[in-house]
């Protein structure tokens, strides 16, 4: 799965570690996201879709072989 | 899930370095038990952290306002135990049977370090089934 995570993350200013405190992970894993080695879970999803007020597809969008 | 309080003195980092050095420390005392002949005091050392890292380890994620652990690291755990059964099924598997087969036919003799080997995979796989039936049940 692709995202642009890390496009909206610095768009806001936010550090990898502010965006993680505040949909409630470890930096690690918002790192792992933005790095595409980790798929995050629906309820992660839906936190990161509603802390960017937007929709999940805006955020992540599958691999063009799945 | 929780949030993370970044004013929270328990931080990932330090959750972890009590819980590895600890843990450590445990294994350090049982060896200096060891080789200083003090047997009882370093099984004393070894349980005492054994037991106080592991409290630390399961107890503090439930109690701390910091996010210690997520989803994450329960895919992690998950992906390893898939991995470390899967290689141990398939030598088990693999081996096991082999070595009956050649024992009954005097070719070679399982000794008792063998069996106890033996013994304890096939405990920790009955284990490994009896919590996969509890979390199956829960999802």
């Amino acid at each position: 799965m692709q995202n642009n995570l890390t496009n909206r993350r610095e768009d806001e200013g936010l550090s990898q570690g502010e965006l993680a405190g505040a949909v409630g992970v470890t930096r690690q894993t918002i790192n792992a996201i933005e790095r595409n080695r980790y798929d995050p879970s629906l309820e992660l999803a839906f936190k990161l879709a509603d802390h960017f007020d937007c929709r999940i597809e805006e955020i992540f969008e599958p691999d063009q072989d799945e | 899930m929780t949030a993370t309080n970044t004013n929270s003195k328990l931080t990932r980092q330090r959750y972890r370095g009590l819980v590895y050095g600890i843990g450590g420390l445990a294994i350090l005392g049982l060896l200096a038990g060891f080789v200083l002949d003090q047997h009882f005091a370093g099984t004393l050392v070894y349980l005492l952290g054994a037991w106080i890292a592991g409290g630390i380890a399961v107890l503090a994620p439930m109690w701390s306002e910091a996010t210690l652990q997520d989803e994450r690291d329960w895919e992690l755990h998950n992906r390893a135990s898939g991995i470390l059964i899967g290689i141990t099924m398939v030598l088990g598997l693999s081996i096991l049977p082999a070595l009956y087969v050649l024992e009954a036919g005097n070719h070679l003799e399982i000794t008792g370090v063998v069996s106890g080997v033996i013994l304890t995979f096939s405990a920790l796989f009955l284990l490994y089934g009896v919590c996969f039936g509890i979390a199956k049940r829960r999802v």
